[in-house]
């Protein structure tokens, strides 16, 4: 599983994997190009009423290996979750209550007043909350 | 997918078009020799008709042909085997590299510019390539052979036997069954026969006959006379001829530039056994055939055609060139579209006569059948029936030849309904390939449908894909299927459903296939409507990865560097370095070693998140690419590292030598280092110093231009100006670096580069200065001018930061500007027992220091501007003089007070003379050098080791000796401190090479604790208009608490005898001295002795010691306390006004020597002393003031303030006291003796002075206040001041002996004294009617009264003193007190004021004894 926190701009904030160094790359590529099917959904929602709009996005596109989550907030910061595609446990509810959860942990990062936003998220309780998720997932 | 050169309605029917073969008898093949050509590639360029063709359908509707292309190959071609086919295509994609220059395209999507090839020739290159290698199928007729030209030469013996010859030969390929290979379309194939005449060579006549003789016998539509070769061949090349052939040849043949000497060998290579059957089995006995291939007509013809560029065509003449167009129009139209129309005719009359009858009984009985096998029909079975075969003349493929040639011939839309009909015949009888052949065309003659536009049946283009690929497990088919289809899609905007198929289309078997659609999806994802750009990168690098593994090593990096333009500066780390990479080691290869090197410096330079395996191995290919890059270069700039991280703003810049250490006793000065961190108060402070010693330097005035001395220059200092630097003085220059990588770096040969323009500063300025040089070439090169530092090894740990510190040594004046690092970079190599030497590549660094942001006008305020920085470009000026100070015997701890003797030593280490030598310091009061009188007896510091600092005497202990001193003598003026002190030089200078000893006086500041004490010498050079030096030394003491001396002054009430020596207006009085020891380390100090107390004032004076004990040495243990009082007496007036800014000094000794304390260094710390009463006073006067009571005084006038300063004058002492004690100290079993020296100002009668300075704790918190202060009241003198105006005494008998008995009247005679203590003429009156009113004292003493006049009213002159006889009468004996006459006194001049009653004096006592 890997997590991504991007930006407006699109700016990689972080990337975690449950076994650090396994692939990483390859978790590099998939969850940047997962980006172009967020972003086209997310159009694909329209901007009616931005307000509404459900932040979940639902699979993404599932690969060979994965399946690939998304979820957008009002801000256009996107989470993506990579799952093995083996895994059943994680049905989509439980993929969202996740992204909630990862949700209001970075809103508490944001609200850091010593954070600048672009930058790499270093946050210890950030992490613990991650972390903590991708074990209990995995 | 990329924009192609074609349309796809074009590409479509360019792919399928009729083909015919050629056979050709060897004459005719010598004559088309001639042009370096084969027959059919003499056809070749003029294969596409220009005109319109026409011919009518089964229907007998008119079917227009476009733009017709016909295939004229030689019978014989061979299609390639897998090998060979790969091996042209992946020349034919290698030889086409995007075009250098043109004008990229311009992708903008959401954040992004891409700059992204618009076309993709190699793409379309494979294509072609892919699409004519294509073996002949025999599920389909598209590319089977339609006709036959047969080609005799006008030249032959015998033509039409040779004609004869060719057509049964031809009939022997197609129906003997002895070849497989070439596949003919319809049995009966239509044979067109040609004579070729040569007309530079042949006999036009004959040729002509000959022609008439075929028409008559095979009919004018099946014949054509060609006529070529109307220009000589050695005409040659003076006329410029197009040449058409070239651009076909070259892709066909020389696809690939580089190499096609290899490609021909691999060719004929790969022939053997065909050659073999040409020449002997195939056709024995007919040469004309074999000459066909084109192997080996280039065997024959030899290498020349293949090396070098043959102009081909060189006989024909542009009439010859229509001849053939026209030959080509002519066989079209009147042979072969003639031909086909036949066909179709009769196709379709074949397909209509069976439909009724066979075709519908066929499928009739198979449906009965079949249907009850259909269920038992397994998949094993299913894939039986895709290999299965139709005979040749099977219904079903009749069906499909018909749609095949409606196809060739435009007639889209009864191919359509052709390939539809033989589809569902195929899909009946699960034959597979077949099915998918028949889908294929279906969709693609539906989608070339003009007329009523059928939607394009994407779904059977699927099926077809998908069963040539999972069921017939053709790819090649497949692809071809795909490509058609992706086509077809994009120029429907189905950009996805196009990438989709193609991505499907990768597999593992072709890379170099799987690699081109990559591409294409990832063009799609670009040009859809909302451009995926992130697909558009992630298929690029999938596609670059493929193009690596197929070889294609430039396709693959331009591929990472399209891609690379997404993932740059995103934070994408892990991707952007294995882009990086991949770019790195691509371009290498490809030698292009400036991009592989800047792909792995960004690697590189960003913080990488690799592990250090990782990043040690991007170091090394790094290094080693840099290196054979370097070799090969011959540039003369070294090119810039990008490791380790250079921060060059952090770069300080210090001249001078390196510090000196402690040698010995010898302690240098500490001056400026690197070492030493930047402090900013500091700064100012050294600033301030220098200011001041540079005013009193020129007189007073600080020049205008005035900047501080910085040696050291750092990104904290002004760098505005140039720095100067003094020749064959050491420029040190430190760097710092910072190693970004968990491995460590190891730097070699570290220098500088500088460039350096020589000038001679002692000519006029306005010469023309010297050339600039530069070490650039060789670092040492240039020794003799300036010397250059080299580190040989410098190592940096894994993200460590460290400094290096690299010396210049200018022997040369000139401007000098440092302007880079040069080093070696190479990795740590692990000790593992390989000898290697790790690799070391040279390389430089720029140092380049931004200047401060300026702020100070409004456009630099809004933009982004900086000033500049010089500190790395110094002037080297002439020599200077330098000074070296030293310390010797400099202490670290002090007790307070303490006097220690020191020496320092001066020693200019330069070749010019020094002058001016000056010290300023933050601590005057810590140091001196002497007052000017005293003799400097040149004593070496070890002989006067143990002597006594001070100057003594031996005088028994007696009334004080005292000296009077002017202040001017120890360099006082004034009551500032002096801050700035010259130092005596002998001669007033330092030639160069001297040093001077001389000794300074040291004195433990008052409070206790670390003092910091800061030096700054100063110093110029003899010459005019020369900067001066400085030299910094700071010092650090430590003082421990030692005695604290507390002192009070009291008015003596006893007059000084009449016709006393000291007598000079009889005032007096007493000073007490408490001395505590207040020493805490008891360990260290075993006693104090008070030595010597001495006064210095220039009103009083210390007189004599009256201690009552005659404890003479007052030792003082740790904690002990001791009393000393003494007697002062006021001094001498009477020299006038000259005297009062000199000083007495009154010495009392209390032991058996006498220090003379008015010399130095005693006087000297004592002008230095500072004034700490000057807080003190002040404290007490506003504290006086505010206890004014407002008594019944008048208002104040102006007259008051006179008054008040008489009055104050009257109790204001102003002695100072100086005491000398000698400590006994135990230092490590050695008791030395240590003498200090301890001050306190008396100011007041009655107050308490102290020297050690009390803590002002008060002002720690002070109250905010938000009004303003009241403005302090009116001093006025205070009434205990005013009651000592006047000073009483009663002298009379202690005892007075009176016989009552005898007379009961008892008189005594009692003088009393008055002694006017002001300097005012002040009014007094005396009355001796008061009568004290306590009941206590009527208790003690009787009564008695004061015979005479009971009040006197006197007027008393400035210290005037007056005696009042007055008579006391008692009645008996007894004890009383005669202190009871009352003084009021009063200021003559202030009239207004009331007379104040003075201090009565002690009660004085008088016994009565009755006799």
């Amino acid at each position: 599983m890997a997590l991504v926190g991007s930006w407006l701009y699109n700016i990689c904030l972080a990337v975690v994997c449950v076994v650090p160094t396994q692939n990483e790359l390859k978790f590099h590529y998939t969850v940047h190009t997962s980006l172009d099917v967020v972003e086209e959904k997310v159009s694909a929602v329209g901007k009616a009423l931005p307000d509404q709009r459900e932040l979940y996005l639902g699979l993404l596109y599932p690969t060979e290996d994965y399946k690939v989550y998304g979820y957008v907030t009002n801000s256009k910061v996107k989470f993506v979750i990579v799952v093995d595609s083996s895994n059943t446990s994680l049905r989509d509810n439980e993929i969202r209550s996740m992204f909630r959860k990862l949700h209001s942990s970075f809103t508490d990062v944001m609200c850091n007043p010593f954070y600048n936003p672009g930058d790499t998220i270093q946050s210890k309780s950030f992490d613990s909350i991650v972390s903590a998720m991708m074990v209990q997932s995995s | 997918m990329a924009q192609c050169a074609q349309s796809v309605q074009e590409f479509v029917q360019d792919s399928f078009v009729p083909t015919v073969a050629v056979l050709c008898s060897a004459d005719a093949e010598r004559v088309t020799r001639r042009n370096n050509l084969s027959f059919p590639e003499l056809l070749r360029p003029f294969c596409r008709l220009t005109s319109e063709g026409h011919l009518r359908d089964p229907n007998n509707l008119v079917v227009v042909v476009k733009g017709l292309r016909i295939s004229v190959t030689g019978v014989n071609t061979q299609p390639l085997q897998p090998g060979e086919v790969r091996k042209l295509l992946s020349q034919a994609v290698s030889g086409c590299q995007p075009p250098e220059g043109l004008p990229a395209n311009v992708v903008t999507a959401g954040d992004y510019d891409l700059n992204i090839s618009a076309t993709t020739p190699w793409f379309e290159a494979y294509r072609e390539n892919f699409l004519q290698s294509m073996p002949a199928s025999d599920h389909e007729f598209l590319n089977h052979y339609l006709a036959c030209m047969l080609v005799v030469s006008s030249r032959e013996a015998a033509p039409t036997e040779q004609f004869q010859r060719l057509s049964q030969e031809q009939h022997r390929v197609q129906h003997s069954g002895e070849y497989t290979h070439p596949k003919w379309f319809i049995p009966n194939t239509l044979k067109y026969y040609v004579l070729l005449h040569d007309i530079s060579d042949g006999d036009e006549q004959r040729a002509d006959s000959v022609y008439e003789d075929m028409k008559q016998r095979y009919g004018t539509q099946c014949c054509y006379l060609l006529k070529i070769n109307s220009r000589a061949a050695a005409a040659g090349p003076a006329e410029q001829m197009p040449d058409p052939w070239s651009q076909y040849l070259q892709k066909s043949r020389a696809q690939s530039p580089v190499s096609p000497a290899v490609l021909s060998d691999a060719l004929s290579e790969s022939h053997p056994l065909e050659l073999d059957q040409t020449s002997n089995l195939g056709y024995p006995g007919n040469p004309s055939v074999a000459v066909n291939s084109i192997d080996t007509s280039r065997k024959q013809g030899g290498l020349p055609a293949s090396s070098t560029p043959v102009a081909h065509g060189a006989c024909l003449t542009l009439n010859d060139h229509d001849r053939i167009r026209q030959f080509i129009q002519e066989f079209t139209f009147r042979g072969l579209l003639p031909h086909i129309e036949k066909n179709i005719r009769q196709l379709n009359d074949q397909l209509v006569s069976r439909k009724g009858l066979s075709r519908s009984l066929f499928s009739a009985t198979k449906k009965w059948f079949g249907g009850g096998k259909v269920p038992e029909k397994s998949i094993a079975e299913l894939k039986n029936t895709a290999g299965l075969l139709y005979p040749p003349e099977a219904p079903e493929l009749q069906i499909r030849k018909m749609a095949d040639l409606c196809f060739l011939v435009q007639h889209y839309e009864l191919a359509y309904s052709c390939y539809h009909t033989a589809k569902k015949d195929f899909l009946s009888d699960q034959a597979m390939l077949y099915a998918a052949g028949a889908l294929e065309m279906a969709a693609m003659s539906a989608f070339l449908q003009s007329g009523a536009p059928r939607p394009y049946p994407a779904h059977y283009m699927e099926t077809a894909i998908q069963t040539y690929r999972d069921v017939c497990k053709n790819m090649v088919l497949a692809e071809r299927c795909a490509l058609f289809s992706a086509e077809v899609l994009k120029s429907q905007v189905k950009y996805s459903e196009a990438a989709a198929l193609l991505i499907k289309m990768t597999s593992e078997d072709s890379d170099l296939r799987s690699a081109l659609l990559l591409e294409q999806a990832a063009h799609c994802f670009i040009n859809m409507r909302s451009p995926m750009v992130r697909k558009f990168a992630f298929h690029m690098i999938l596609s670059g990865h493929r193009f690596s593994k197929a070889g294609q090593k430039r396709h693959a990096l331009r591929c990472y560097c399209q891609a690379m333009q997404v993932y740059k500066g995103k934070g994408w780390t892990l991707a952007e370095d294995h882009i990086n990479f991949t770019i790195g080691r691509q371009s290498f290869t490809l030698r292009q070693p400036e991009n592989a090197i800047a792909a792995f410096r960004h690697i590189l330079i960003n913080d990488s998140k690799q592990v250090a395996t990782q990043q040690s191995a991007f170091l090394r290919e790094y290094l080693y690419v840099y290196k054979s890059v370097s070799q090969s270069s011959s540039d003369v700039t070294l090119p810039q590292l990008p490791l380790p991280c250079l921060h060059s703003a952090q770069t300080r810049v210090f001249f001078g030598h390196e510090r000196r250490l402690a040698e010995g006793e010898k302690q240098a000065a500490t001056h400026v280092w690197l070492d030493q961190e930047y402090d900013g108060e500091q700064a100012q402070l050294w600033a301030e110093l220098e200011e001041q010693v540079v005013g009193v330097a020129n007189k007073g005035s600080v020049p205008i231009g005035f900047q501080p001395t910085q040696y050291c220059l750092s990104c904290h200092t002004d760098n505005l100006r140039y720095p100067l630097a003094v020749v064959e003085e050491p420029i040190i220059v430190e760097v710092v670096f910072r190693n970004p990588l968990k491995v460590p770096l190891a730097l070699a040969e570290l220098s500088l580069l500088w460039k350096f323009t020589p000038k001679d500063f002692s000519r006029p300025p306005g010469g023309v200065p010297g050339e600039a040089l530069s070490n650039e070439k060789e670092v040492t090169a240039l020794n003799d001018i300036i010397s250059t530092e080299v580190i040989p090894e410098f190592t940096i740990g894994p993200e460590e930061t460290k400094v290096a510190r690299l010396q210049l040594l200018p022997h040369k004046t000139g401007e000098l500007q440092v302007l880079s690092v040069l080093y070696s970079l190479g990795t740590v190599e692990e000790d593992n027992g390989t000898t290697s030497r790790p690799t070391f590549v040279r390389g430089r660094q720029d140092l380049e220091i931004q200047g401060p942001r300026l702020n100070t006008t409004k456009e630099e305020k809004t933009s982004v501007r900086h000033g500049p920085d010089h500190r790395l470009d110094p002037v080297i000026t002439p020599p200077m003089p330098l000074l070296e100070v030293f310390f010797i015997n400099f202490p670290t701890g002090l007790l307070c007070g303490e006097i220690r003797k020191a020496w320092v030593e001066f020693v200019n280490v330069s070749a010019v003379p020094l002058t001016g030598l000056r010290v300023a310091s933050t601590h005057p009061e810590f140091f001196t050098f002497g007052c000017a009188a005293s003799d400097l007896t040149p004593v070496t510091p070890t002989a006067s080791e143990h002597c006594s600092a001070y100057k003594t005497m031996a005088t028994p202990p007696s009334v004080a000796a005292t000296m009077l001193v002017s202040p001017a003598m120890f360099g006082v003026s004034g009551d500032d401190r002096p801050t700035v002190a010259e130092i005596p030089l002998v001669g007033g200078g330092l030639g160069p090479g001297e040093a001077l000893q001389i000794p300074l006086w040291l004195r433990g500041p008052d409070r206790e604790g670390v003092h910091e004490i800061n030096f700054l010498f100063y110093y110029e050079s003899v010459e005019k208009n020369a900067n001066h030096r400085v030299l910094r030394h700071k010092a650090f003491i430590c003082a421990s608490r030692s005695l604290s001396v507390r002192a009070t002054a009291c008015h003596s009430n006893t007059l000084p005898r009449r016709g006393g020596a000291e007598e000079e207006g009889g005032s007096s009085m007493l000073v007490f001295v408490d001395v505590e020891n207040i020493n805490t380390s008891e360990a260290g100090v075993r006693e104090f002795h008070i030595v010597q107390v001495s006064s210095s004032s220039r009103q009083w004076r210390l007189h004599t010691c009256i201690n009552p004990t005659g404890d003479r040495d007052s030792r003082l243990a740790s904690r002990e306390r001791g009393k000393l009082c003494f007697r002062a007496t006021r001094c001498r007036t009477q020299e006038g006004e000259t005297h009062a800014r000199k000083y007495t000094f009154a010495d009392l000794n209390l032991g058996n020597e006498q220090i003379v304390s008015s010399t130095t260094p005693c006087a000297d710390f004592f002008f230095r002393r500072g004034s700490p009463s000057e807080a003190q006073k002040g404290g007490v006067s506003v504290g006086g003031a505010n206890h004014t009571r407002r008594q019944s005084l008048t208002p104040a006038g102006g007259a008051d303030d006179g008054v008040t300063g008489v009055v104050q004058k009257c109790s204001e002492v102003e002695l100072n006291i100086i005491v000398l004690w000698k400590a006994y100290v135990v230092e490590d079993n050695k008791q030395l003796i240590l003498e200090g020296q301890l001050h306190v100002a008396l100011q007041t009668v009655g107050k308490e002075a102290c020297s050690v300075p009390q803590k002002e704790e008060a002002q720690e918190m002070v109250l905010l206040k938000f009004k303003p202060d009241q403005p302090p009241p009116v001093s006025r003198p205070t009434l205990e001041q005013l009651s000592r105006l006047i000073k009483t005494c009663l002298h009379y008998p202690e005892s007075y002996d009176h016989p009552f008995p005898q007379k009961s009247l008892c008189m005594v005679p009692v003088t009393l004294t008055l002694s006017n203590c002001s300097l005012a003429q002040v009014d007094v009156i005396i009355d001796l009617r008061h009568k004290t009113t306590s009941p206590e004292s009527l208790e003690v003493h009787g009564t008695f009264t004061w015979l005479g006049q009971t009040q006197y009213k006197l007027q008393l002159r400035p210290h005037e003193v007056q005696r009042l006889v007055l008579k006391a009468c008692f009645f008996q004996a007894g004890v009383y007190n005669l202190g009871t006459p009352r003084v009021f006194a009063k200021m003559a001049q202030a009239g207004t004021m009331c007379e104040t009653s003075q201090q009565s004096s002690m009660p004085a006592l008088i016994v009565i004894n009755s006799v």
